[in-house]
């Protein structure tokens, strides 16, 4: 029986108290793209020890934000939102340019860059299908997310990066998989009353 | 241009990484195990289950990786 218990969850809605956009947390989350040029000029240069730094920086931040969001009491839809999409243009950009310098397989980057251009993808046929704005929790790829991070730490410090990219591509294949179960086949339980 | 030595740097990201593995898979068992006689049946709980084995296989692989890279395996 397929009832709100059994169906997909959609995240919490949005909390009721009105969030300004420029907050503590949101500003945190937008300062991690700062990272990204210094990242970039490490890497051109052939500096592994302050690229490995910059992309520590970067994750940290991701971790800050969340706090900043629980401290300053300013969690919001947008700040979810927001910090998906930092995600995806940070990591996303630190595995091109690792990979665009030789510094991580082609490959393999290739591979997960094109796995999380679908996840994203499935996550608006989700929000579609949900007909509200709504984002897909998935325990599995929040543990893929930083794992990515630490992804382009072990290519800019040159640790085992063959083992570790192509040890996570496959783990990353069947976290896409079940999601797009989940977000594409399965029902969707309806929005919890505000 | 450097900021530490590559032994001292090689130490810090052998740390890093091995210890954020290993207290990755025990934190991922514990929730796992809080979940122990819950019905697999509620896609939640089958989420979360999933989302922690994931976790578990991660922190598994960071600390492989890790004895690898100092020639422990």
């Amino acid at each position: 029986m397929a009832t709100a218990a059994t169906a997909t969850r959609a995240a919490a809605p949005a909390p009721r108290r009105a969030v300004p956009i420029i907050n503590p947390a949101n500003a945190v989350t937008a300062s991690r793209f700062l990272t990204l040029p210094f990242l970039w000029w490490a890497v051109d240069r052939g500096y592994h020890q302050w690229a490995t730094l910059f992309i520590f920086t970067c994750a940290v931040l991701d971790k800050v934000d969340g706090l900043m969001a629980r401290v300053f009491d300013c969690k919001s839809a947008f700040g979810e939102l927001f910090d998906a999409i930092a995600d995806g243009v940070c990591f996303g950009f630190g595995l091109v340019v690792v990979a665009a310098y030789g510094w991580a397989p082609l490959g393999s980057v290739a591979m997960i860059v094109s796995l999380g251009v679908l996840n994203t993808i499935m996550r608006f046929v989700y929000m579609k299908r949900a007909g509200r704005a709504t984002n897909y929790k998935s325990y599995a790829m929040e543990r893929i997310v930083a794992f990515t991070a630490y992804q382009i730490g072990f290519a800019t410090s040159g640790m085992e990066v063959k083992f570790f990219y192509w040890t996570f591509a496959p783990i990353m294949i069947i976290t896409v998989l079940y999601d797009a179960k989940r977000m594409l086949i399965d029902p969707i339980a309806p929005a919890r009353a505000s | 241009m450097t900021l530490m030595s590559e032994p001292m740097f090689k130490a810090i990201i052998s740390v890093l990484t091995a210890g954020v593995g290993g207290l990755w898979v025990i934190h991922e068992l514990v929730l796992m195990n809080r979940l122990r006689g819950k019905g697999l049946q509620d896609p939640l709980i089958r989420d979360q289950w999933f989302g922690y084995f994931i976790g578990i296989a991660i922190g598994v692989i960071g600390v492989v990786g890790t004895l690898r890279f100092n020639g422990v395996l």
